[in-house]
């Protein structure tokens, strides 16, 4: 008699696709042999995968078309089995693959229009916080905000790509210019959707190293680098304004003070 | 709490926008609550708002409650704050495991019906109701297979795991007789050998009929309507158990939302029927 623990690894590996023979002596197999018994579990597991990566990638399975998809899955599954039982959170590493996948070698944009239907989905899933008012940072001294460390919205996120992986997303690729460019975009939650918009360089630079929680001072920084003239005050009206700013903290070298 | 002759939809995203805009007349809505573990987004403000309206129903698929990991702690402590947030009517689980050595498989696995089992799910059922605080319902499987070794039929399996642990059972009509045609036993005997008691649900849910090597396997996929034999399962269910709180439940190939209804209300017909029956004799 196989114990739970011996019979569950032993199903696993079935499911998971390997060949697993030991099992075929603890199932019942009158009328229908263990194998397809089996199979049925295997097949449900792929398909269902197969699936959960369907909604969270249409776009690529658009461009690259469902069959193909139905491949690159498999592949992908096979490499890349689910740690949780999420299936919103399963598929983070399909742009990576994607991006090695020898088939997809000459879709060079393929793996960026990936990043950003993970990014639609982490989005959609995130919850949301009532913005800071305008004038929220009253409080703060102007010899503090070079230590101001943002909240931001947590639906945010940036992505940016040496291809207009936005208007490839939103269209067929062959209407798309892939001379035209890249983009830098931002991601987030409006009312109940998520909606996406170019940003020019500065911009990008600044909010997204705000997100990653840089000081405000290095986040100008890097602005501007960008932008030798970057407006900052406008800069964070304009944060604010988009209500995209939802808390904030000073920071030191050894603490933060949260308001 | 859910009115025991209440018969309610399984919500799925492509219909919730349509649910939102016109909220059905149901008795209660069900959701995974893997679906909704993001912890926020419109899916769960519209679950919000529909919760204030009627009850809701979350039926786990992921807490693996046979599996040899143990209860993955994160998650629980996920569908523990997704039970706060939503302060569902009923909570509900399988019987069967998914998660093995980290890897899950996203499905409801079977178990062997042996002692070493019954230990483990008990164990785990009172580790989720205490953490829960609260009665969760634990779903009959649909199988495909079982195991030589098995020393206990399955419905004597859920009669003993629901009397060490007081939880409760969901008993899935579609299930039963899918599971006893793969498996070869009689619906209305599995019934007969159910607690009354225990049953706090049903499930209801269509099934495909498969050829396999010239052998017939019936597949409990969710994609279509309810079939005959199985509607008649359910009122024999309901002349044993009378009415509880029904689901219907479509998964795959998901239909237009008013032929859900329409199914949802071909089970509160088949309860007025019934119950009428059984006022009579």
């Amino acid at each position: 008699m196989l114990a739970l623990r011996d019979l569950q690894r032993a199903m696993g590996r079935s499911v998971l696709g390997h060949d697993e023979t030991s099992l075929a002596d603890a199932i019942v197999g009158e009328g229908f042999a263990p194998g397809p018994r089996l199979q049925i579990y295997r097949h449900h597991y792929e398909i269902s995968l197969t699936e959960a990566l369907k909604a969270i990638y249409p776009a690529i399975c658009r461009l690259v078309d469902e069959r193909f998809f139905g491949y690159a899955a498999h592949e992908y599954i096979k490499a890349h089995p689910p740690r949780r039982p999420c299936l919103h959170e399963y598929g983070e590493s399909f742009a990576d693959f994607l991006a090695s996948f020898p088939p997809c070698r000459t879709l060079a944009y393929l793996a960026d229009v990936a990043r950003l239907e993970w990014r639609i989905n982490a989005s959609l899933h995130a919850p949301s916080e009532p913005p800071l008012a305008a004038d929220a940072f009253h409080i703060v001294a102007m010899s503090d905000y070079p230590r101001l460390v943002f909240r931001l919205l947590p639906s945010l996120g940036y992505l940016e790509s040496p291809w207009p992986i936005d208007r490839i997303w939103a269209g067929r690729e062959e209407a798309v210019d892939l001379g035209e460019g890249g983009c830098r975009l931002e991601i987030r939650q409006r009312g109940e959707e998520v909606v996406f918009a170019r940003l020019d360089e500065p911009q990008f630079v600044l909010r997204r190293a705000l997100l990653a929680g840089e000081w405000l001072e290095r986040a100008v920084a890097e602005a501007l680098v960008a932008d030798p003239l970057f407006d900052l005050a406008m800069a964070l009206r304009r944060l604010l304004g988009e209500g995209l700013v939802t808390g904030f903290s000073l920071a030191s070298d050894d603490s933060q003070t949260s308001f | 709490m859910i009115a025991i002759s209440s018969t309610g939809i399984g919500l799925r995203g492509p219909h919730l926008a349509a649910i939102v805009a016109a909220p059905p007349a149901v008795g209660f809505l069900e959701v995974h609550p893997e679906n909704y573990m993001g912890g926020g987004g419109p899916a769960l403000r519209a679950l919000e708002k529909l919760r204030r309206e009627r009850p809701i129903s979350l039926h786990g698929v992921g807490l693996s409650l046979g599996g040899t990991d143990g209860i993955d702690q994160g998650h629980l402590e996920r569908l523990a704050g997704l039970v706060e947030r939503l302060e569902p009517a009923l909570v509900s689980e399988h019987l069967s495991w998914s998660i093995v050595d980290g890897f899950y498989l996203n499905d409801l696995l079977p178990l062997p019906y042996t002692e070493e089992a019954l230990d483990l799910l008990a164990a785990h059922v009172d580790q989720v109701q205490t953490r829960l605080r609260r009665q969760i319902l634990v779903e009959n499987p649909s199988s495909y297979l079982s195991y030589r070794h098995s020393t206990i039929e399955e419905p004597a399996f859920l009669a003993a795991l629901a009397a060490r642990t007081g939880c409760g059972l969901l008993c899935d009509i579609n299930n039963i007789h899918v599971s006893g045609r793969n498996l070869g036993f009689d619906g209305e005997a599995y019934l007969a050998a159910l607690p009354a008691d225990a049953i706090g649900e049903f499930h209801l849910a269509g099934h495909s009929i498969n050829d396999v090597d010239g052998q017939e396997i019936l597949i409990d996929d969710h994609g279509s309507e309810v079939a005959a034999p199985v509607w008649a399962l359910y009122r024999a269910a309901l002349r044993r158990f009378a009415p509880r709180p029904t689901l219907v439940e479509w998964d795959s190939r998901l239909p237009a939302l008013p032929v859900l209804l329409g199914e949802a209300a071909k089970a509160d017909a088949a309860i007025r029927e019934e119950t009428g029956d059984a006022r009579a004799a």
